[in-house]
């Protein structure tokens, strides 16, 4: 290890000082806050009130915050879905394949992730809504609405997480080259051979990796799904639109139980992500 | 005739990468294509194994038409020079994959790779992961990966071009013996003149997209079409109007030979048991180069600023120099 | 591993074959058909209504809504509060990033999973974090909220992994042979790392920094509960544009939004282009 060396290893006061001063800067802008939430989480309603676990999950237990969490979970899963496939077939065109404007579209495909999620929200409004979107007279004639509905919800959220399988598969694809899989072709595997024996199992943990990621940033997903959405309890209201109502409403405790559950889905979502690098790794 | 290239061009926009090939392979035959870095061979042979595709002309393979066959129905075998072995299958299923795809009996599969595994000498690595093998044996793990599905033709593309010098070399000689135990025919690109030399039936010298020559190692040595082919199979120099070897030239310390060219001796090197000189000669801008046995230099009492009188030995191997010379003619 | 990869005494290839794309087969460009087809609906076309709303007005509606008194005041606090955010983090970011590779105590690995949170969390729950311990019912007596330390606040939890995260590996990578070279020289450990690894870091530092800037530029979800919204004082662009939509004024929200995408596009290019250069210089 280059930094057992010397030159590095002496530890004068100013050491001592960045690594303080570094620990209370984290500690008061992540940890301690964090630390509030779960423990007003658990609090006691009132004083004499029983705390602890029961009230948190009969909080949960509420119809509307059911209703929130099963939406959440459905829009999270279909774009999910339609991310991973959508991203692997996006990310072996990048890497495998020549065609016009493959630069452009590899820039393209990242847009999303700079871009606003309010934007994101008035986009969809913009070409969808039936009031007033670009395609809205269209596709109201045809009966079709996005706006307002879950199809507009999932969508909002895929926009937000495109890029994360993406991101991810990309670069290995580039890296493991295509020996092996002209090697798979040579000995006589057809495209979906070759792609299903050889490409599948080396992208693997990228794709998991991606899968991850997409699925906690849709978990999470608020400002894109809240203009797209009515938003109203049990019309709409995502667990997170659901925090937001609770909390302006003056219904904190059942706020913090609802964000209570997503801190432990993300950190559960860095857990896992931090296993899959081992496991690639090894 | 195994393998038939005709009119064969490819251009990767402006840079002519092949243009027009003609060749010819016979069934059974260790063909080397051999030239420099960039000079097209790989494109031909990935052209061949259908890995690329060429603008113009055709590829027969085993008397059928291959020119629009995707690769994976060319029945042809191709190892790559970084193996491409698959990295998450153990020795044995890389062997077995051929074979699966082609949907064969569980039994004949084993018994085929088991039999492939002892041939490659690797039967006691069959469950382990490519990653535990070391180079030279991941390269026989593709050869044999290769042979398993019975191709009509063998393709490999720099073979030994990424291994160390030693295992290069036992490779080198397995290889040759592995040729003339399973016969089938086969063809390996290679910048290594000295590989092409030992272990090729035939050599066909490409260079710059166009065929130099084609010929037994032999020929090419002996009767090389030109100075390009010379300069790729060793040391040349030129000595007036021919390039030739510089142990083909003859030394004397005095004038007698008609047509010889009197010189000055500028540097003279003792390598081992040969003694290189380099040789101003009258009337020519370029040094001569000259190898001699350290005997022959003695006898001759040879020395920095002698005056010597050069000729070609009988028999020597020479073409005409070109009026410009080309690069590789520079004195070695 | 046992085998060490000699490399091959010339390039095997022609360098001017391009890395080994193929051309498209009728299978694969039905794929990049779907492909784009969807990418339009979700991405390409609702960005392109956004631009659309926003120049439907002609070019006088769109620069008076920007001038407008009020959106305008928005967008300049926007600017500034993610400039103030983002020169903190290149200083706070590095010091981070430095105590992280260079320093050994104990919990530093707990540290490191500490600063993967705010990119974990769903915006709205980052928001709710900051409010349990420095909001309405601080145990520390701090009020952030209406206030533009409190965006502040927000704006820098938000953004925290951006420098860290690009300058870690870079540090990491850093030859210990160049340090020790420059202290047998002569050169304090101050001046060491003044002259010799800061600018090094700078291409990363750089990036992170643009990454962080546009991040905060757009930023809603965290900002919704903190920024009480009161107009000249604590507006930010992205809850400017919210209030249009919901008072019906999709033009002036596109162009809010058009402005918003633009910043965010220029400030990625353009700190692209810078640490480039620096990286040619070094």
């Amino acid at each position: 290890m280059a930094d057992t060396r010397q030159i590095r290893a002496g530890k004068g006061p100013v050491t001592y000082a960045l690594r303080t001063f570094v620990i209370l800067y984290l500690a008061v802008l992540v940890v301690w806050p964090l630390w509030e939430v779960g423990s007003r989480t658990f609090a006691p309603l009132e004083r004499g009130a029983e705390s602890g676990i029961g009230p948190f999950l009969e909080r949960l237990q509420d119809p509307t915050v059911t209703y929130a969490f099963g939406l959440t979970a459905t829009c999270a899963f279909w774009a999910v879905l339609i991310n991973t496939v959508f991203g692997v077939g996006i990310s072996l065109l990048l890497t495998r394949y020549r065609f016009p404007g493959r630069r452009l579209l590899s820039v393209l495909v990242d847009i999303p992730m700079s871009v606003s999620p309010v934007v994101v929200g008035l986009a969809l409004v913009l070409a969808y809504s039936s009031g007033q979107g670009w395609f809205g007279g269209a596709l109201e004639s045809a009966g079709i609405f996005i706006i307002g509905t879950t199809p507009g919800m999932i969508m909002a959220t895929a926009f937000v997480s495109l890029p994360l399988v993406i991101r991810e598969v990309v670069p290995v694809l580039e890296e493991i080259g295509t020996d092996a899989e002209l090697a798979a072709s040579s000995l006589g595997a057809n495209g979906w051979q070759t792609f299903r024996r050889i490409t599948l199992p080396s992208i693997k943990w990228a794709v998991v990796y991606g899968v991850v990621l997409s699925l906690a940033r849709s978990l999470g997903e608020f400002g894109a799904v809240k203009i797209v959405s009515p938003g109203a309890e049990l019309r709409g209201e995502t667990a997170t639109i659901l925090i937001q109502n609770r909390y302006t409403n003056f219904e904190e405790p059942t706020a913090y139980a609802a964000a209570f559950v997503l801190v432990l889905a993300s950190v559960l979502a860095l857990v896992v992500v931090s296993l899959i690098r081992k496991e690639d790794r090894s | 005739m195994s393998i038939e290239v005709r009119g064969v061009g490819k251009r990767y926009g402006d840079f002519v990468a092949l243009d027009d090939i003609n060749v010819s392979l016979p069934t059974g035959q260790l063909t080397a294509l051999l030239g420099p870095s960039g000079g097209g061979k790989s494109t031909l042979l990935r052209i061949i194994a259908g890995l690329e595709s060429a603008d113009t002309g055709t590829v027969d393979i085993e008397g059928v038409d291959a020119t629009t066959l995707p690769p994976q129905k060319r029945n042809v075998g191709f190892v790559f020079q970084h193996y491409a072995v698959f990295k998450h299958m153990s020795v044995a299923k890389n062997v077995a994959f051929g074979l699966e795809i082609r949907k064969r009996p569980k039994a004949e599969v084993k018994a085929k790779v088991a039999e492939l595994l002892e041939l490659v000498h690797l039967s006691q690595f069959a469950h382990r992961l490519p990653s535990q093998l070391s180079g030279g044996q991941r390269q026989r793990l593709a050869l044999a990966r290769a042979l398993a599905v019975e191709p009509s033709v063998l393709l490999l593309d720099e073979p030994f071009g990424a291994l160390d010098a030693k295992v290069r070399k036992e490779l080198r000689d397995w290889l040759r013996r592995l040729h003339d135990e399973v016969h089938v025919t086969t063809v390996f690109v290679t910048h290594d003149q000295e590989e092409a030399l030992e272990v090729a039936d035939e050599i066909v010298v490409i260079n710059e997209g166009r065929i130099e020559q084609i010929g037994s190692p032999d020929q090419l040595y002996d009767e090389p079409a030109n100075d390009f082919v010379m300069g790729f199979l060793g040391a040349v120099t030129r000595l007036g109007p021919l390039v030739l070897r510089p142990h083909d030239i003859e030394v004397a310390v005095a004038p007698g030979v008609p047509g010889s060219s009197a010189g000055v001796v500028q540097r003279a090197l003792r390598v081992g048991f040969e003694v290189r000189l380099t040789v101003d000669v009258e009337g020519q801008d370029e040094q001569v180069l000259v190898v001699l046995s350290r005997a022959h230099a003695r006898a001759l009492d040879l020395e920095l600023g002698s005056k010597v009188w050069l000729s070609p030995t009988t028999g020597a191997t020479t073409v005409p120099a070109l009026a410009v010379p080309r690069e590789a003619v520079a004195s070695a | 591993m046992t085998d060490t990869l000699v490399a091959p005494p010339g390039p095997a290839r022609t360098t001017s074959r391009p890395s080994g794309l193929f051309r498209l087969t009728p299978t694969s460009g039905i794929g990049l058909g779907v492909a784009l087809v969807w990418f339009s609906i979700l991405v390409l076309l609702p960005l392109a209504a956004v631009v659309g709303a926003a120049a439907a007005g002609g070019w006088g509606a769109f620069w008076n809504t920007l001038t407008d008194a009020q959106t305008f005041a928005a967008l300049r606090l926007t600017v500034l509060e993610a400039a103030g955010v983002t020169v903190v983090n290149a200083v706070i970011g590095t010091v981070v990033a430095w105590v992280l590779v260079r320093d050994h105590f104990f919990g530093k690995r707990i540290l490191d999973v500490v600063i993967d949170i705010p990119f974990a969390l769903p915006t709205i729950v980052a928001g709710l974090v900051l409010l349990s311990l420095y909001g309405p019912e601080s145990p520390v007596g701090i009020n952030i909220v209406n206030t533009r330390q409190g965006i502040f606040l927000a704006l820098l939890f938000v953004t925290l992994p951006f420098v860290v995260r690009t300058v870690q590996p870079v540090l990491i990578e850093l030859d210990a042979d160049v340090e020790e070279a420059a202290a047998s020289l002569g050169a304090s450990r101050l001046t060491t790392f003044r002259r010799i690894i800061l600018p090094s870091l700078v291409p990363a530092i750089t990036a992170g920094s643009s990454l962080g800037f546009a991040r905060a530029i757009s930023e809603f979800g965290s900002l919704v509960l903190i920024s009480g919204n009161t107009p000249y004082q604590t507006e930010v662009a992205s809850l400017k544009i919210l209030k249009f939509i919901e008072g019906d004024n999709q033009a002036g929200a596109a162009a809010v939004a058009v402005l918003l995408l633009l910043v965010a596009i220029v400030t990625i290019v353009g700190l692209d282009l810078l640490s480039r250069r620096v990286a040619n210089r070094g």
